[in-house]
């Protein structure tokens, strides 16, 4: 069984995030690299499934700039076989990204299962999944929770808005996005760690998988941080007076409602 | 040459032969453990202590009245031995006695007489210990019981035996034996020749109790009368011990920490035959006294025990056959609840390093099998993406100072010293205004001190105690780095984890510093004058000692000097202190993971320090302000009582 996993490598959760010269990006300089947590359960996922499934093997893919094969070695030492790194430009669009990643699963010879993370939590955006399935022609399931995996099909619960779940049975080969609680994704062991760092990690640029700068959708400019916190507000009185102060700011000064 | 030699002969041949074959099986065992053990160093030293140790029994008599009973029967059968050598050779051929050493001769038997009784009455209190007084380290032994009987009844049988040599030779130093000698009457009459041959009878009963015991000592917890002198000679000197530098660069090394009992290292193996299971670890353990499954005595026994067990695969050097260091009874939850504050280690009586076989099973556990507390995973992804156990970008690590005017090292090279502020004091909110004290303090004794800023990273100190070695060595790398780029010679920090860390552990990775713990710089800066108290603290205080001050570093005057300096502040002792003192709980990398077995060890701490009826704990590591802090208020005392710095309490008095 051949299984893919698609990461992305994300500042920490803990940047504090600046602005480049021009406000086109974000200033990189400084930045702890990491591989996004969702991706994370994915690659665990991947990896259950190959332990559970003799002879499976498990290759990583991650689309960026170079820095982003020390993610792929970080999945590689969590125990995953392979590595592909697809160069693009620092600030490709989700689409390019997708792209980047069919190419490269359709150049593979065999794709039973893909794994990634539901969404990165750098843009949040949460459609790279969608797209790759999209672009290599399987079906997806996003946000999964659990996944049963039988002969051939898969059910996975999902989750849905307002706190429900969903169960869906989907036919392999498919594109599964997790979400946290899927599994508990394990530290990687130190001999695993050494064995990474001897890995080869297949390096393909966009040419290699028939992608191009044309296939980037959108152009950033005019990025803006978010306004400072402001200092709490502690209403006083008695209830009926907190009441109706609050209902007033929350009309006049945040106009929520 | 009489029926007795032959007959001696051949019970000595067997004997000696079966206790023989079990102890070159021991040594077999010992040899065949593939760690790496420490290496045969400062021989003079190793020489004077272990003569302290062993003939003077200087670590047995800091536990009384057990010190001195254990003593004395240790001198008795030094000198007893004497007089069994000279009844063996007298069994081999008749006549041959030690009587030409005239007045020598008499001597040793009034001391002998004087021991053979001295060691029946500590028999009979250890007896009386073990069987009405039941301290708890000690439990429930049939191995003990069997070897207090042994022991009573040498002497019992000398004691008869000398009876009737009195009645049978009627020798010219009968007053030698000035208890004994007393007692002839009780024979009454007895023929010379009866005497004679009841004299021979005790003889061997006295000879054959030898013979047997040596027989039994190998398959015994009284292994320690061998194991235990040896282990003594080859023992810690240092009050300071850093953990074991593993070499990553060496290939041929393909496992970390301890799988398997035979993982360990010779010294390891000589630590589990020495132990005698007196119980004194135990008796001081955080972990046990609060209901975890962790008791240092059960750790070394078991892990004996699982030794024994792989005894044939060991020693036929089949490794693969061995069975796994974690068992039904050395279990996770056994190797996590150590706080590794080290008061068994400085309890043992034959110096035994417990927590050596606590940290190679949690190398095993972290770096080879990727198993630990779940809670820890996220301290590590801290430490390795922000070099804090906290979630806190590293660009935030010198905020705490703001305001301060507190220069980096890059900003000011020249300095007196260099100050650590630790991941706790740049982080974490109570223990940013202990530093702030600090640097009162420092600035108040007109020290010129920098700080690393945004270039210092955690100190790797819970990486290694939880286990994680490679995680622990890729940080105090880069700190090095960072120090040896600025010329650093000298550091101050208020962190005992961290101080432990840098004097300690980083000499390994070309980090040789003067460094101080806040407690010892502030005690100096006082007796230099530097630092004057002038204003009354009128409190009563209690100081809470930190492990790795305390025990790991024999720390314990400094902090008490600074606090004592306070005019009008009145240091109150709690029952548990010094050596003897009692955990927080956060060493050790519990700090980092959940307490959800027993009581919590910070409580049960706190009540000892609440017990004091002093207002103020004074602590000196941002753990243990934490878990007291925590503590105060479990007890719901957190308006009564304060938790301090010792720093901060400085501080008020100038």
């Amino acid at each position: 069984m051949q299984i893919y996993v698609c990461i992305k490598q994300v500042p920490d959760t803990e940047t504090k995030i600046k602005l480049n010269a021009d406000s086109s990006w974000i200033d990189t300089a400084g930045i702890k690299w990491i591989m996004s947590p969702f991706d994370e359960f994915a690659v665990e996922e991947a990896l259950r499934v190959k332990e559970k499934t003799p002879g499976a093997t498990v290759t990583v893919l991650s689309a960026g700039p170079a820095r982003v094969v020390d993610s792929i070695r970080t999945a590689l030492a969590m125990g995953a076989d392979n590595g592909i790194h697809i160069e693009i430009p620092e600030n490709a669009d989700n689409n390019l990204a997708a792209k980047a990643i069919a190419g490269a699963l359709k150049k593979e010879a065999k794709v039973d299962l893909v794994f990634t993370g539901k969404e990165a939590i750098d843009d949040g955006a949460a459609q790279t999944s969608q797209l790759i399935a999209e672009a290599v022609g399987i079906p997806c399931v996003t946000v999964v929770l659990a996944a049963e995996y039988g002969a051939g099909t898969i059910k996975c619960k999902r989750e849905v808005e307002g706190g429900a779940f969903e169960m869906i049975e989907v036919s392999t080969p498919c594109l599964i996005a997790a979400q946290k609680g899927l599994n508990e994704p394990r530290y990687a062991s130190l001999p695993n760690i050494m064995k990474a760092k001897k890995k080869e990690v297949k390096a393909l640029k966009l040419a290699d998988v028939g992608a191009s700068e044309a296939d980037q959708k959108i152009r950033y400019k005019n990025f803006q941080l978010p306004p400072p916190k402001q200092a709490g507000k502690k209403i006083s009185g008695d209830p009926a007076a907190q009441a109706k102060e609050l209902a007033r700011l929350l009309h006049e000064e945040a106009k929520v409602i | 040459m009489t029926w007795q030699t032959f007959l001696f002969l051949i019970v000595a041949g067997i004997a000696f032969g079966y206790s023989g074959k079990k102890f070159l099986t021991l040594w077999k065992l010992l040899k065949a453990q593939q760690g790496t053990g420490p290496k045969l160093d400062r021989l003079p030293e190793r020489i004077k202590q272990t003569l302290s140790n062993v003939l003077g029994q200087k670590a047995v008599m800091q536990k009384q009245p057990i010190g001195i009973a254990h003593a004395t029967i240790f001198w008795g059968f030094m000198i007893i031995t004497i007089g069994t050598i000279e009844q063996f050779l007298s069994t081999l051929y008749n006549g041959i006695t030690f009587e030409f050493l005239g007045p020598v001769f008499t001597g040793l038997v009034a001391l002998q007489e004087f021991f053979t009784w001295a060691i029946l009455l500590a028999v009979g209190y250890a007896f009386y210990r073990r069987l009405v007084l039941k301290p708890p380290g000690v439990g429930k032994s049939k191995d003990a019981n069997f070897v207090l009987a042994f022991t009573g009844s040498l002497m019992i049988s000398i004691i008869v035996m000398n009876l009737f040599h009195l009645v049978a030779a009627q020798p010219d130093y009968a007053g030698s034996f000035f208890i004994t000698s007393h007692l002839v009457g009780l024979v009454g009459d007895v023929s010379s020749d009866t005497a004679h041959t009841l004299f021979t009878t005790f003889k061997w009963v006295h000879m054959l109790l030898v013979l047997g015991f040596s027989m039994y000592i190998p398959n015994s917890k009284h292994l320690h009368i061998v194991a235990a002198g040896p282990n003594t000679f080859f023992k810690t000197l240092d009050r300071a011990k850093p953990m074991k530098t593993i070499d990553f660069t060496n290939e041929s090394l393909t496992q970390y920490g301890a799988a398997k009992v035979t993982d360990l290292s010779w010294k390891d193996t000589l630590d589990l035959y020495s132990c005698t299971e007196c119980g004194r670890c135990q008796d001081l353990c955080p972990a046990w006294n609060t209901e975890k499954p962790l008791s240092p005595k059960r750790l070394i026994v078991d892990l004996k025990d699982n030794l024994y067990r792989n005894k044939d695969a060991a020693l036929a050097h089949k490794y693969d056959e061995v069975s796994p260091l974690i068992d039904e009874k050395v279990t996770n939850d056994v190797i996590w609840a150590c706080t590794t504050c080290r008061a068994c280690e400085i309890a043992c009586p034959v110096f035994i390093n417990q927590t050596d076989k606590i940290y190679e099973s949690r190398r095993n556990l972290v770096m080879m099998e990727s198993s630990f507390p779940a809670e820890v995973q996220a301290v590590f992804k801290n430490m390795e993406t922000n070099a804090s156990p906290w979630a806190f970008s590293a660009a935030d690590r010198a905020n705490w100072a703001e305001g301060l005017s507190v220069p980096t090292v890059a900003e000011q090279p020249e300095m007196d010293v260099l100050l650590w502020v630790g991941c706790a004091g740049s982080f974490d909110d109570r223990n940013k205004k202990v530093l702030r004290s600090f640097v009162n303090l420092l600035k108040k004794a007109e020290i010129k001190f920098s700080i690393l800023g945004t270039e210092e990273q955690c100190t790797g100190d819970a990486a290694r105690r939880i286990g994680n070695e490679y995680l622990f060595q890729t940080l105090a790398q880069a700190n090095v780095e960072t120090m040896n780029r600025y010329s650093v010679k000298r550091i101050v920090t208020a962190c005992p984890h961290c101080f432990n860390t840098l004097k300690n552990e980083y000499k390994d990775f070309g980090g040789n510093y003067e460094v101080f713990h806040h407690s010892d710089f502030l005690a100096r800066l006082i007796k230099e004058g530097k630092l004057k108290s002038t204003k009354k603290v009128a409190e009563e205080v209690t100081f809470h000692d930190s492990c790795y001050m305390g025990r790991w570093n024999g720390i314990y005057d400094e902090p008490r000097q600074v606090l004592e300096n306070v005019p009008g502040l009145k240091l109150t002792e709690m029952k548990s202190n010094h050596d003897q003192s009692m955990c927080c709980g956060a060493g050790g990398g519990r700090m980092w993971m959940e307490e959800t077995i027993g009581r919590r060890v910070n409580v049960v701490r706190t009540e000892q320090a609440l017990a004091t009826g002093a207002k103020v704990i004074a602590a000196s590591c941002p753990f243990c302000m934490t878990m007291m802090t925590d503590g105060v208020k479990a007890h719901d005392k957190q308006d009564s009582v304060k938790v301090m710095d010792i720093a901060e309490v400085l501080d008020q008095s100038i």
